[in-house]
């Protein structure tokens, strides 16, 4: 029991970066009708630009995290603007194959200046364990679980209360609707982007300091996932990525905990396969795009 | 006294297919104007292209004597005062009514002038209040017409653009939407509306086109329209 419950724990966690990671994905595929491959790339940036500043200008947790937001924004703002805003109004394969590009251009470009293996990230976050009863936590786990719900929140919270984000759900439905409502769809795209990005740069950077490494491959892990818990979850609805982000983690740290870890991502597979067969447009729905 | 809207020589076309070709049409402020036409006439692309959403090939659209509506974007169409009753209302489903009531009102910067606003539209639309944190798609469609129409005043508009709106409604909420838009062009809002339904437009307006095929075949009164030979075969069921 207690090996199952430490499991899930450790799942949630884990599944909170998913969560993370793939609600950016689903917020740019549902407003900007984009397959954006390269926000796990993104991730992975702001993953290195946290660790470079912690090792060249302040290993302050906060600003690590900030600097790996920053440098995921920036990243988010060129993308936007070079790639993904010239490509509006194609066929979505065309942005889907640029993003794809982008993708392999990023992971090997930092291969070339960081190398192809991991890189040790600086022990900002000590390695002690948290007893909580019959489970413990690290407080490395602790702090990447407490940032992801952070921007988790932020993002609900953006969407649903404020006037622009609820500007942005107008241009996810009805976006020639919105224009003629005096929304500026092309500002409202790059912001969207932007935050996205942002957030994933947060998860980078947390993640860098959850497993003590950076990895300029980092992005193929959460790349596919983030596609699978939106195809599974659906776009409609934000809580609904989370919650499959979240079962997905809690899965694949039960299969790696009584199975085998090779097992995991078979597993992934054969859900996303169940699932689509029986509610193709994802468990919570997805609007119509 | 300038002209609100002056269109001269508009032509609009999908690719290689003309939708609209060569139309003229104007607008005195205060006015009630109607364009009337068949399925596929042109009259939703005109309505499109005075909005920005489609671009013309030529032409010019010259509102308020000074802005040249062929040259800007959307949203800033709506900044000068143009706001639009969709075909088919468009109300954002997944948004509640009273979220499609601020996105209305969303170029508005003052929170309390927002709020004044949505009381308003509240006060002349009872049955919307009622409903004001059901999603929009959830109304029937005399209530979307409503929801749509009040979305369209928000932002106190001089203009309104108003597509089919008695498309799919039963006669009796057709009569009742056409008497709100006779009062809303009482309070000095100018109306140019597009539609099949000429009958009751003919009855609210004050002058009247007809386009047939992308083109303006006949234009005047709204009296003097009515009794056209084409529009009366056409759209009022034979000689009268």
């Amino acid at each position: 029991m207690d090996t199952f419950l430490q499991q899930v724990m450790n799942g949630v966690v884990i599944g909170s970066t998913y969560a993370v990671v793939a609600v950016g994905f689903s917020l740019v595929f549902t407003v900007l009708r984009v397959v954006n491959f390269a926000h796990p790339d993104i991730f992975m940036l702001g993953m290195f630009a946290g660790l470079w500043s912690a090792l060249h200008v302040s290993d302050n947790l906060i600003f690590v995290l900030v600097a790996g937001a920053v440098g995921a924004g920036l990243s988010g703002v060129v993308l936007e603007r070079v790639v993904i805003r010239p490509l509006q109004g194609r066929d979505m394969l065309i942005t889907l194959l640029a993003t794809l590009g982008v993708s392999i251009i990023l992971q090997n470009g930092m291969a070339i200046v960081a190398g192809p293996d991991p890189v040790p990230y600086p022990a900002i976050i000590p390695q002690t364990f948290i007893p909580l009863g019959p489970v413990s936590l690290t407080v490395r786990q602790l702090v990447n679980f407490v940032a992801c719900a952070v921007l988790l929140m932020a993002a609900s919270y953006y969407v649903r209360g404020t006037k622009y984000g609820r500007a942005t759900r107008a241009v996810a439905e009805l976006p020639e609707v919105a224009a003629a409502f005096g929304v500026d769809v092309s500002l409202i795209s790059l912001v969207t982007v932007v935050l996205a990005s942002m957030m994933a740069g947060v998860a980078g950077v947390s993640v860098g300091l959850l497993y003590g490494s950076a990895w300029a491959f980092v992005g193929l892990l959460y790349g596919l996932k983030a596609l699978i818990i939106l195809l599974v979850a659906g776009n409609r609805y934000f809580e609904g990525v989370v919650l499959v982000a979240i079962v997905l983690g809690v899965i694949e740290a039960l299969i790696t905990g009584y199975v085998s870890s090779g097992m995991r991502d078979v597993v992934t597979f054969l859900l996303l396969i169940g699932v689509l067969c029986f509610r193709p447009n994802g468990i919570f729905g997805s609007y119509k795009t | 006294m300038s002209l609100l809207l002056k269109v001269s020589d508009l032509s609009v076309a999908y690719g290689s297919v003309p939708a609209v070709i060569d139309a003229s049409l104007e607008m005195n402020p205060g006015e009630i104007r109607v364009i009337l036409g068949a399925n596929g006439a042109g009259k939703s692309t005109i309505i499109k292209t005075l909005l920005g959403l489609v671009r013309a090939r030529t032409g010019r659209i010259e509102f308020d004597g000074k802005h040249d509506l062929t040259r800007l974007k959307p949203h800033q169409i709506h900044r000068l005062g143009i706001a639009w009753v969709p075909e088919g209302r468009k109300l954002w489903g997944s948004l509640t009514v009273l979220e499609n009531l601020r996105m209305g009102g969303f170029i508005e910067t003052d929170n309390g002038k927002i709020e004044k606003g949505i009381a308003e539209m509240f006060e002349r639309f009872p049955r919307l209040k009622e409903r004001r944190d059901q999603l929009a798609g959830s109304l029937s469609g005399g209530e979307q017409q409503m929801v749509a129409i009040a979305r369209a005043l928000m932002s106190k508009p001089r203009l309104l653009l108003m597509d089919e709106p008695s498309i799919g409604l039963a006669p009796i909420v057709v009569r009742d939407i056409f008497e709100l838009v006779r009062t809303i062009n009482h309070d000095g809002i100018s109306v140019l509306m597009v539609e099949q339904n000429a009958r009751q437009a003919l009855t609210l307006a004050h002058w009247a086109y007809l386009l047939e095929t992308g083109q303006i075949v006949e234009a005047g009164p709204a009296s003097e329209i009515a009794t056209k030979e084409r529009v009366q075969e056409v759209f009022l069921g034979g000689a009268a």
